[in-house]
């Protein structure tokens, strides 16, 4: 089958450092894939190289026969608001605006009307259990509660692929695993595929398939957190 | 993006980001009203001795006033430049933010550009209300039957019409060309930074600046001392150009002096300040350009002022002992002259409210790195030092290179004196003094931002 993204031969250096050293990965449709590997081999910039956050500087990233590397930032952004979701760690609320606004914001960049995106945003944050903080700002909200919001945000346009980088990373073991088993039961729900970035093993074994980086290149002996667990 | 979308993200804003839409409207409030005052002045018609100020009733002197009013508005269109910076990081993370969740990087230069056209836009129509009441308000006759304003004049209502709603433009316009040197990716903001340090080519501007300057002046036969015949206007147009090339020459400049001073203060500096505004100056060298621009440009014009004046005066010393009257009175000129050096006066002012503006959100910008510097056991004392060092050893070398061209754009333009004229050494003192001086305030005033930002709640998030 053709698998819904592609990664081949991508690699990424920021100055005289490389970040990725030749990584080949595919994700197939609703498919959920964990990449592991220690602090520093390169997950979060693979990630972003698959979402056309980072242009890859060589290889490629093709997402449904569209090859990321030849389109426009602009293009980019907008494969960002309808295709993918994006969830990170933290930071990725706009701390001015209320939950709800933050949860409809994909909707409104792509020209809902105000109503409307409101409507379909304040439908996910109920999902997602933080309904009544709606009209609160991230500031007055608990870590878990931003990380339910961002979800909320990430999965409201009905994305194709959602990117997470370690979601669960600033949150204690318990809500972690709570929020987490929300995001994965929520993904497969609407056969999202999730690219998942994490270091607890615990984590990737909500996945289907594992990849492991070290050094900026697939570990190819296939050992990976979830497997040796 | 629906308009009623753009108009929430633009507005969507903290406590710094308020404070900037309010200087943003305030500056151009007072712009609007300048440049309403400029178009009145010239709208009046003939000689209208109904003014008690010959500046008025004079239809010689009134393009001279109206010049003076728009002149008078540039620095406030600076110092809205300058408020358009304030509080950008947390800005740019909005912004970054926005990006991440799918804003084109288009947008974002939109969303950031209709904050500040909303921002101007409320500032001149308050500064046409202002207007407005203003002219109520002042509009009473002395008991000769005269005003003091042309309370009785107003401008046609196009040009009414065109400064309310160009002022905004403008500055959107300066917004969006000030963001286009900042790409504001979804991980975070890269300023696009120069990477090499800045050279002494604008030394250079300035002298061809005062070539051309110089040009028209000193032409043989026809070219001197030009009025209002078409070779004339052309020849304006070339005085013009080089005064232009002279201010931007010590702008720019100012940013190589700061190069310069902190290499030299990083390699025989002892105290720990002097290396640290050392290292601050390397870093951006151009931080000074931007916040001394309108200073600068202020203190060339007077300085040029300055030099004028003591032309004038060696002139009429020497008809005075040749015994031959000069035609209009000798008072009227050092009046105008004087007038402008109110309006420079004023300029410094407004520069130096923009200074301060800029200096507060430099330190503000930076003030993770002075909260982990004071946590990590850097005194207050030192970093308050090190903050003067970074203003103030740039500064007198950029004084310095302004008042000097002024005076020589002076001395350019007196081609045949009748008798030496002296550089009036003590009265460009206290230009040069009165500058330092306006930025010492603004820098003190700074240091009290400093104080809390050093604060260690900074260190957390
Ligand atoms: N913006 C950047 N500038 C310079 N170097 C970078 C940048 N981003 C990443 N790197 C470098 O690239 C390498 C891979 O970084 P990356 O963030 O992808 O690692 P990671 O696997 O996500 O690590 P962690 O588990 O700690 O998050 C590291 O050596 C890092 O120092
Ligand atoms: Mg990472």
């Amino acid at each position: 089958m053709e698998p819904l993204l592609n990664g081949t031969g991508i690699t990424r250096s920021f100055g005289p450092t490389p970040a990725l050293r030749g990584v080949d990965i595919d994700v197939a449709e609703g498919e959920i894939v964990a990449v592991t590997g220690p602090s520093g081999c390169g997950k979060s910039t693979l990630l972003h190289c698959l979402a056309g956050i980072l242009r890859a500087d060589s290889g490629t990233v093709t997402y449904r026969d569209q090859n990321l590397g030849l389109l426009s930032e602009a293009a980019r952004s907008r494969l960002r608001r309808t295709e993918f979701g994006v969830l990170f760690q933290f930071g990725q609320l706009v701390p001015e605006l209320t939950a709800v606004e933050n949860a409809a914001l994909p909707l409104l960049l792509a020209g809902s009307g105000r109503r409307e995106a409101r409507t379909v945003a304040l439908g996910w944050l109920d999902r997602l259990g933080v309904a009544d903080l709606a009209d609160q700002r991230p500031g007055a909200m608990s870590g878990g509660q931003q990380q339910r919001c961002a979800t909320a945000r990430a999965l409201v346009t009905g994305p194709r692929v959602l990117f997470a980088d370690e979601p669960t990373g600033s949150l204690d073991a318990l809500t972690g695993e709570q929020v987490l088993g929300e995001i994965v039961q929520v993904a497969r729900a609407q056969n999202t595929a999730v690219v998942l970035v994490t270091h607890e093993a615990k984590v990737a074994a909500y996945a289907d398939r594992e990849v492991t980086l070290r050094d900026g290149v697939v570990d190819a002996t296939g050992l990976g957190l979830g497997m040796r667990a | 993006m629906s308009p009623g979308t753009l108009a929430r993200l633009a507005v969507a804003g903290n406590r710094t980001d308020v404070l900037r839409l309010v200087l943003t409207a305030g500056s151009t409030g007072v712009a609007t009203v300048a440049l309403l005052a400029a178009a009145t002045v010239i709208s009046v018609q003939g000689y209208a001795d109904r003014y008690t100020s010959a500046l008025l009733a004079e239809p010689g002197l009134r393009p001279g006033v109206s010049i003076a009013l728009v002149l008078v508005s540039l620095p406030v269109l600076a110092l809205a430049g300058q408020c358009i910076r304030l509080g950008a990081p947390a800005r740019d993370r909005r912004l970054a933010a926005m990006r991440l969740a799918g804003a084109t990087p288009g947008e974002s230069v939109l969303i950031a550009t209709a904050e500040t056209a909303v921002a101007g836009f409320v500032g001149s129509s308050t500064g046409l209300v202002a207007y407005a009441l203003g002219r109520q308000l002042i509009a009473a006759r002395d008991h000769f039957g005269r005003l003091r304003l042309p309370t009785d004049v107003l401008p046609p209502i196009p040009v009414i019409v065109l400064v309310v709603l160009a002022i905004p433009l403008l500055a959107a316009v300066i917004g969006a060309v000030l963001m286009r040197r900042v790409i504001v990716t979804p991980l975070g903001v890269v300023r696009r930074t120069r990477s090499r340090g800045p050279r002494p080519w604008p030394g250079l501007l300035i002298a061809v600046g005062l070539v051309l300057f110089g040009l028209p002046l000193n032409w043989p036969d026809g070219w001197h001392r030009p009025d209002w015949h078409l070779p004339a206007r052309l020849s304006y147009g070339v005085l013009g150009l080089g005064v232009v090339l002279v201010m931007a020459g010590v702008v720019l400049g100012t940013g190589w002096i700061s190069h310069t001073v902190g290499r030299l203060l990083r390699r025989y500096g002892r105290m720990p300040s002097t290396l640290l505004a050392g290292q601050r100056l390397i870093t951006d060298p151009w931080h000074g350009s931007r916040t001394l621009a309108a200073l600068l440009v202020a203190v060339v014009a007077g300085g040029a002022t300055l030099g004028f004046r003591e032309a004038l005066a060696t002139d009429i010393r020497a008809q005075r002992s040749g015994g031959s009257g000069l035609g209009a009175e000798p008072e009227f000129y050092f009046n105008a002259y004087r007038l402008v050096l109110i309006v420079v006066g004023l300029s410094a002012v407004v520069a130096a409210a923009g200074m301060l503006v800029a200096l507060a959100e430099s330190i503000v910008a930076g003030r993770r790195s002075y909260a982990a510097l004071t946590a990590s056991g850097v005194p207050r004392r030192t970093l308050a030092a090190s903050v003067l060092w970074q203003t103030l050893t740039p500064l007198v070398p950029a004084l310095l290179l302004a008042v000097g061209s002024g005076v020589a754009l002076a001395r350019l333009f007196d081609t045949h004196p009748p008798a030496p004229v002296p550089v009036p050494f003590q009265s460009l003192g206290l230009l040069g003094a009165g500058a330092l001086l306006a930025v010492v305030l603004a820098a003190g005033a700074g240091l009290l931002v400093l104080r809390s930002s050093t604060d260690l709640e900074e260190l957390r998030v």
